[in-house]
């Protein structure tokens, strides 16, 4: 498999496939083991039969090139290694033997992200409609029928050697059935609830549940059937690609993923790529066809795959880890020869865009030349706009280096990071990371994008002043806030046009208004209001240096005119100040107990902040209601007045495994969805996790909230103090409000703290929204592992009597209402235990995370779901926990533990 | 210095009249001053001058010693010489080059040492001739242009930029270098922008550059359109504007460096310290002369660059760990200028190299931090006429900075926080202040201090008026800033009220002495308001109310202070002289302060009284204060939000014209120490080529 993987690189190549390169070495056996279930992935050869190592080989540059240069390779091949056994059902569209092998990958568009959901279909379409194939128009529902998918397999798969043949497919789920039958009792027993699931499910089909006795023939359609109905999701592909030993079910799956909608198949890229480094070979293969494909189109995938490639195997030995799979599909990935494939119709721009690598670089080469002679004129005449746009084309068009800017952005900041780590106060940190993020600015805009991001965009700026780094003891993790302007496609839209950061001074004319007006009045003494709403046109230059400005260009002229408006504020307040003194010429008094009186008033009228602590920087910036950051920002940045423009943020962990947090994430997802999908008002906010290698990774923030230490300790106030100071006495729709969602997310965290067994739970670890939720973070300790296995913690999830005074004491109805949200929450999550179960368990793969630790965890985390228990019983076991949690003095000890060692209340 | 450099110029003469035989150099030099054509016998005349190593002392005592008649006789040949000159700078050889760089100096130099009274045209004709001038300039420029753009040697780059050193200092008084109307037309700006944006080259010639630059914006600034100040008020290029920060900030760095290195050589004896520094501070080893004037050099590019251009005051922020950093490796990364702009991924220089250096005891500095320190050294001694120039240059860049909107933003901006270790003067008063203890904060608050330390450390009989005007005023701006912005500043304003009511102090206590040279109610009525300020609008950018208490109690703690000042004024105005409005401005202005002091003395004695105590505490005085504001009534005063903006033309264009003739004596002199005299540089090329 090793030289089908290494042939699959050289991207461009088609051009050159004349016989005589085809001679190489053809790859070894390995590639053409029988248990490929594969069919020779030419439609367009006319014979059924063909070489494996010929489609290993040239299939997997296929999707690159454009059909046509591409069957004579295949013909030339199909002689000497015939296979017969692989059966292909003739293609109804042999007759035109130039144009099928066009893959519908390589003929749909590069921009395939975002659309997600069309993907599949509109790709499956194309390649039709591209090859002028009668038996189009079957469009490609979610489920469809298994031919369908094999004609569609065959046509878009010809990057790997594994199509699937509906009958023998057939056969291997029946033969998979079996086995698993007979070799595990107790897997049956799951595949049994998960039958009965989709039996639950499928009722208007009137299948025949399948018993143990029933004949074969029945489990088999059975089966066949489940593939292909409706209610074949992504986690079930996943399960059982996981658990099915069968090549040809693992294949058929790995063809099925094609047909689902991307952003589905993102949730489980983890686990996708978990398998495809720690399983056996057959897994892997089954996969890799869609990781290519998926790469070949995004950026955002290509990157996300290599870095979750890289953590993933970084528990292998070294020796192995070299050699893996994983690594080598990183390499390949991150080589940057996974390109989209060249717009099919465009046939100049396709010649240009087709040649070989050496030429590719050559033509790079040209566009640097190219692109000196404006250069130097742009040097000349400072930045001209026009100019930069002509380049900016000239690059779109090259497309130089896809995935390097990002790499980059992505390096400076986990660099910083590391940076950091090593200076000793925070202060000293907070310096250096503003002065390094000042630096990053001299870069932006670019084609850099924050992968935690929903909508595309580009970064335009980083607001350097505004970052912080956050409480750790001796990492250095921090948040940024990031400027972006959104755009249709950051692969493909225009980047942003830079904008020097004084543009945003637009005040300054108007000060310079505002104080000629002022000396205007001085010295005429008797200026009018109007007179100096005159003045606002003619003010005479002070310095010559304004007639200079004045020649700047229009793009500022129009930001200052915007920003003039919106000054008129300090404008008006300004005239009130000396008019009043001007027009009556009568003195004015003021008392001076009025002035005092004002300033504490003033004082008192700030919003609660926190104080500025220099042990503490991240309180204050976090404290920092968003909307009111995202406005202050906003008016500070030059971008700030493009319609598109946003703010985000991200905090970015250096020397921290992320992985972990990574599966709670997962897990608190899939739970939520399945509350959800219930119905429970749970309320719980899993926050999005980027890992970007074994001990680097960034993460999305969570908004308007600090941490109960945060919390504690600026406020001083008891928790229930300080909802009533945020919110309002206790009868106000506020507080109510905010006492319910406080209560929903307890009971949400509860549930998960319980079924993760998350541990660490100390008030820094717990985060308060502006709207009351909690928030749990940093799940380091999940599962089977606990900070320094100290006895600490034996609690079922934290819940102190402050948390309890929250909602009201324990006979309140906010507490009954606590419980009774969490039986509903357990009964709901027990029902989907499957899909939360199968996320932890093939992470478990090859993994030496500490929560994996032991050989239990899988078990445990299973029996806390407690399949067993009737209704009434999980209600006991709910009180039973609660009363457990409310009793422990052992949260109580460990969070004076960890004020002792941490500091943290 | 110049004796220096005459022994060493007498030397060789006297050296090269000993020895019979002339070298073929001045041979072919004593033919230009023939009548005849030198290249009549021997057509291959020029291009073998420009292959000879040039003796520059022979050429110009030669021009020197040509006396008015000769002059027309040998203009053709002259003309000629300049003619070829300026061909040879586009020959390939690059000695060629050399030796016309160097010849086209002496030409220069000669001409104008000989014709100290001419007038420019007189020059321009003798030089190149009135027809041509036009033509021959413009292909100088040109090939100056292009030769420190194009990627020829490093050495030859500066010996270019020596040259037009050479060329804008060859006057006193820069204006009136006719010559430069041609550098005007055919401008190298963009030459210069090059170089400060390049990194490498930045390094190398950054500080010629910059001073060139300098020296340029202020060819008759006052009188014409200089398209050198119209060009510096636009430039936006970020890397170019921070390349000349850049520049500024590693000389000053420098200069702070290297006093620090005095100081603690002389822990101690303070004064010598400083006396031997004024000498010998600034530049290090080689050329101790160059010192203090070059500073100023770089202090007019900064104030130029603040004065003229809006977008180089985000360059005052931009921070830079303190390092050197002309060390840091200067990998070529000429790609900024070529590719566009937000199209250059971002690696490059940037993020491949290992980018700032890992020091945790560096801090992070910028070059407004660089700049106040620097400040707090310059004005701690005032006594000698460049230090006062260019402590006044000092506050004058300050006075730039806090009428900038964007600038105050930074330095009221909360989230930049910074410790600055200002130098203070020890005095007999006070202990040095122990520079560990500084706390991190908006750097607003590092120049207020900057402000009261001058405050109380130049109470002296030469009393520095114009300086303290500029101090005051600094303050005024950034408290209108804070009063406009609502900003409320934690800053100890205790401090600089005890400051500014000694000020007044010691301005009653010389009143006769001071007022024989300065008006004195100025600066009072200055002052007061500043009180004004706090008094009336202090409820807008006091921090706490405590604070508002705190004014109160400074103001009636030190009455006499206001009472005195008012017995004076009220004196002066009410007596005819030429200080009587000036005087009574002042005693409108004091009406809020006796307000406060006549309704809460009263109150103070009574409670005293009341309670039998001799002695009020401090917190005592606070609680009278805090419960009788209600019965005090204030006066709302006008335009105390208010002031006039800086502007250098006409108040401050002598100050200029002076500074540019110092600064232009100055590089003249270290241009022809640094350079001409050298060998080195020709050693280079004969190994080169």
């Amino acid at each position: 498999m090793a030289d089908a993987e290494v042939s699959l690189s050289p991207a461009l190549r088609p051009l050159h496939l004349s016989p005589s390169h085809s001679a190489q070495p053809p790859p070894p056996a390995s590639s053409s083991s029988p248990t490929t279930f594969s069919c020779p992935s030419s439609p367009s050869s006319a014979s059924s039969s063909s070489s494996s190592s010929s489609s290993s080989s040239c299939s997997e540059s296929s999707s690159d090139c454009p059909a046509h240069h591409h069957h004579h390779h295949h013909h030339h091949h199909h002689h000497h290694h015939p296979r017969p056994q692989l059966q292909l059902p003739p293609p109804s569209h042999s007759e035109q033997p130039s144009s099928p092998s066009a893959s519908p990958r390589s003929s749909s568009p590069s921009g395939s992200i975002g659309s997600t959901g069309s993907l599949g279909s509109s790709s499956a379409s194309e390649g039709i409609g591209s090859s002028g194939m009668s038996s189009g128009g079957d469009p490609r529902g979610p489920s469809p029928p298994l031919d369908v998918i094999s004609e569609d397999a065959m046509e878009m798969d010809l990057g790997v050697d594994q199509v699937i043949d509906p009958e023998v497919a057939l056969k291997a789920c029946q033969e998979v059935l079996l086995k698993v039958k007979l070799l595990d009792n107790k897997q049956q027993q799951d595949d049994k609830q998960q039958q009965q699931q989709y039996a639950d499910v499928t009722e208007p089909r009137p299948t025949p549940r399948p018993e143990s006795s029933s004949p074969s023939s029945s489990k088999q359609s059975w089966l066949l059937r489940l593939f292909e109905s409706k209610l074949f999701d992504v986690s079930m592909a996943i399960s059982y690609l996981y658990k099915s030993k069968e090549p040809g079910v693992q294949a058929y799956i790995g063809n099925r993923l094609f047909s689902f909608p991307d952003s589905e198949v993102d949730f489980y890229l983890p686990q996708l790529l978990n398998m495809y480094v720690h399983m056996d070979t057959e897994v892997g293969d089954a996969i890799r066809p869609y990781l290519i494909h998926r790469c070949r189109g995004s950026i955002t995938f290509s990157l996300l795959t290599a870095w979750l490639l890289g953590a993933y195997s970084s528990d292998m030995h070294i020796s192995t880890q070299r050699h893996s799979r994983g690594t080598k599909l990183r390499k390949l990935i991150l080589s940057d020869e996974l390109k989209p494939p060249a717009p099919p119709s465009d046939a100049p721009r396709s010649v240009f865009m087709s040649p070989s690598r050496r030429t590719h670089q050559r033509s790079k080469s040209d566009a640097t030349m190219v692109s000196s002679g404006p250069g130097a004129g742009l040097r000349r005449t400072g930045s001209n706009p026009k100019v930069e746009a002509v380049h900016e084309e000239v690059r779109v068009m090259f497309t130089p280096e896809r995935l390097r800017p990002q790499r980059e952005f992505v390096k400076s900041l986990l660099c910083i990071g590391k940076r950091l780590a090593t200076l000793p106060t925070k202060e000293q940190k907070t310096q250096r990371l503003i002065s390094e993020l000042s630096l990053l600015n001299h870069k932006l805009p670019a084609r850099v994008w924050l992968p935690t991001a929903e909508h595309q965009h580009h970064v335009c700026r980083v607001p350097h002043t505004q970052a912080v780094v956050l409480n750790s003891k001796d990492k250095a993790p921090y948040i940024i806030y990031v400027e972006v302007l959104e755009c249709d496609s950051f692969e493909t839209s225009p980047v942003p046009i830079r904008i020097p950061e004084t543009r945003i001074r637009s005040a300054r004319s108007a000060e310079n208004l505002d104080c000629g007006a002022a000396a205007n009045a001085n010295s005429g003494g008797s200026m009018t209001s109007e007179h100096r709403a005159g003045s606002f046109s003619t003010v005479p230059n002070y310095d010559n240096d304004d007639e200079a400005w004045a020649t700047d260009d229009i793009g500022q002229l129009q930001v200052e005119a915007e920003a003039q408006t919106s000054s008129s504020d300090n404008i008006s307040q300004f005239s009130v100040d000396s008019i009043t003194s001007l027009e009556s010429k009568e003195p004015v008094f003021i008392a001076a107990g009025d002035i005092r009186r004002r300033l504490s008033e003033n004082l008192a009228h700030t919003p609660t902040t926190f104080r500025r602590d220099p042990e503490d920087p991240s309180a204050v910036a976090l404290k920092e209601p968003w909307e009111e950051k995202v406005r202050r920002i906003r008016e500070g940045s030059p971008y700030g007045h493009l319609p598109n423009w946003r703010l985000l943020s991200v905090i970015v962990k250096c020397g921290d495994d992320l992985r972990q947090e990574l599966l709670a994430y997962q897990v608190l997802r899939q739970l939520q969805s399945i509350w959800q999908q219930e119905r429970v008002p749970l309320w719980i906010k899993p926050y999005k996790i980027l890992v970007m290698s074994s001990d680097s990774g960034m993460i999305e923030p969570v908004l308007n909230a600090v941490s109960l230490h945060q919390v504690r300790k600026q406020s001083q106030l008891s928790l229930l103090d300080y909802f009533l100071q945020e919110h309002g006495s206790f009868t106000t729709e506020a507080f109510l409000t905010a006492q319910r969602n406080f209560v929903q997310s307890c009971a949400g965290y509860s549930l998960i703290c319980y079924l993760l067994q998350v541990k660490d739970r100390h008030n820094g670890n717990i985060l308060l929204d502006s709207e009351g939720h909690i928030i749990h973070i940093d799940f380091g300790f999940i599962l089977s592992s606990s900070p320094r296995n100290l006895g600490f913690e034996t609690s079922a999830f934290k819940l102190t009597s402050e948390f309890v005074d929250v909602m009201g004491g324990l006979d309140g109805d906010m507490f009954i209402y606590y419980k009774m949200l969490m039986l509903q929450g357990l009964i709901a999550a027990r029902k989907h235990m499957e899909k939360v179960l199968q996320i932890v368990e093939i992470m478990q793969q090859g993994s030496h995370l500490p929560c994996f630790h032991g050989s239990s965890t899988i078990r445990g985390l299973k029996e806390r779901f407690h399949m067993s228990l009737t209704e009434e019983q999980l209600q006991l076991l709910v009180e039973q926990l609660v009363d457990g949690s409310m009793r422990s003095i052992t949260t109580k000890l460990y969070d004076s533990f960890q004020y002792v060692t941490n500091g943290i209340m | 210095m110049s004796q220096v450099e005459k022994k060493a110029g007498l030397l060789r003469r006297t050296s090269s009249s000993k020895k019979p035989l002339k070298e073929k150099v001045v041979l072919m030099y004593d033919e230009i001053f023939a009548k005849e054509d030198p290249a009549k016998n021997n057509p291959r005349f020029w291009d073998e001058l420009f292959l000879m190593k040039v003796n520059l002392e022979y050429l110009e005592s030669k021009l020197e010693s040509v006396d008015g008649e000769e002059v027309q006789r040998i203009q053709d040949n002259i003309n000629s010489l300049f003619h070829h000159c300026v061909q040879a700078l586009g020959e390939e050889h690059q000695i060629k080059v050399v030796n016309a760089l160097q010849t086209l100096c002496a030409l220069f130099r000669g001409v104008h040492q000989k014709n100290k009274s001419a007038s420019g045209f007189d020059i321009i004709n003798m030089l190149m001739g009135f027809d041509k001038a036009e033509q021959r300039m413009k292909d100088l420029m040109e090939r100056l242009d292009s030769l420190l753009c194009g990627d020829s040697s490093e050495s030859l780059k500066s010996l270019c930029l020596k040259l037009l050193l050479c060329l804008v200092t060859v006057t006193d008084n820069i204006s009136q270098n006719t010559i430069l109307e041609y550098v005007m037309i055919n401008s190298i700006f963009e030459a210069i922008l090059q170089i400060l944006s390049d990194v490498s080259s930045r390094g190398q010639h950054g500080y010629d550059a910059v001073v060139l630059l300098a020296l340029l914006v202020n060819y008759r600034k006052y009188e014409s359109v200089n398209p050198y100040i119209v060009k510096l008020s636009i430039v936006d290029d970020e890397p170019t504007l921070d390349g000349m920060g850049v520049v500024v900030h590693q000389a000053l760095t420098e200069y702070n460096r290297q006093y620090k290195d005095k100081e603690e050589e002389n822990q101690g004896g303070f004064f010598s310290t400083l006396t031997s520094m004024v000498g010998s501070m600034f530049i290090a080893d080689v050329d101790e002369k160059l010192s203090v004037q070059t500073n100023e050099a770089i202090l007019l590019a900064l104030y130029e660059a603040v004065h003229l251009n809006r977008n180089f005051i985000t360059v005052l922020a931009q921070s830079h760990p303190e390092i050197d950093i002309a060390t840091t490796p200067t990998t070529p990364t000429p790609t900024t200028p070529t590719t566009p702009l937000g199209t250059t991924p971002p690696s490059l220089d940037m993020m491949n190299n290992p980018e700032l250096p890992l020091d945790p005891n560096l801090q992070t500095s910028n070059l407004l931090i660089t700049f106040l320190k620097y400040a707090s050294i310059v004005i701690q001694d005032t006594k000698d006429e460049h230090r006062l120039n260019s402590a006044r240059l000092c506050l004058i860049i300050l006075t730039c900075i806090a009428e900038d909107q964007y600038a105050d933003a930074f330095l009221h901006d909360d989230n930049m926080n910074f410790r600055v270790n200002l130098h203070r003067m020890p005095m007999r008063h006070r202990k040095k202040a122990v520079d560990k203890n500084i706390p991190s904060r908006p750097l607003v608050c590092a120049v207020l201090d900057l402000m009261v330390e001058f405050i109380v450390t130049h109470m002296m009989k030469d009393f520095p008026m114009d300086l303290y005007l500029r101090c005051v005023q600094i303050i005024h701006k950034l408290l209108c800033y804070q009063k406009k912005c609502r900003i409320r500043l934690h800053y100890t304003w205790r401090e600089l009220w005890s400051a500014l009511i000694n000020l007044l102090k010691f301005l009653l206590s010389n009143e006769t002495t001071l007022l024989a040279k300065h008006n004195i109610f100025h600066l009072a009525l200055l002052v007061v308001n500043l009180f004004n300020m706090f008094i009336t609008y202090g409820d807008t950018f006091l921090p706490t109310s405590n604070s508002y208490d705190e004014l109160y109690y400074e103001i009636v703690r030190m009455h006499q202070v206001f009472d005195n000042l008012y017995c004076m004024v009220l004196r002066v105005s009410t007596n005819t002289g030429q200080w009587k409005e000036a005087a009574s401005k002042v005693t409108h202005a004091l009406v809020n302060v006796r307000a406060i002091i006549n309704h809460f003395n009263p109150k103070i004695e009574s409670y005293a009284a009341v309670n039998h105590i001799s002695q009020l505490s401090e917190e005592q005085v606070l609680e009278v204060v805090r419960s009788n504001y209600d019965t005090l009534t204030l006066k709302l005063q006008d335009g105390l939000d208010q002031f006039e903006r800086y502007s250098e033309q006409p108040k401050e264009a002598a100050f200029f014209k002076e500074l540019v003739r110092s600064i232009s004596l100055n590089v003249r002199k270290n241009v022809s120490l640094n350079t001409l005299s050298q060998d080195v540089l020709l050693k280079e090329f004969s190994t080169i080529s």
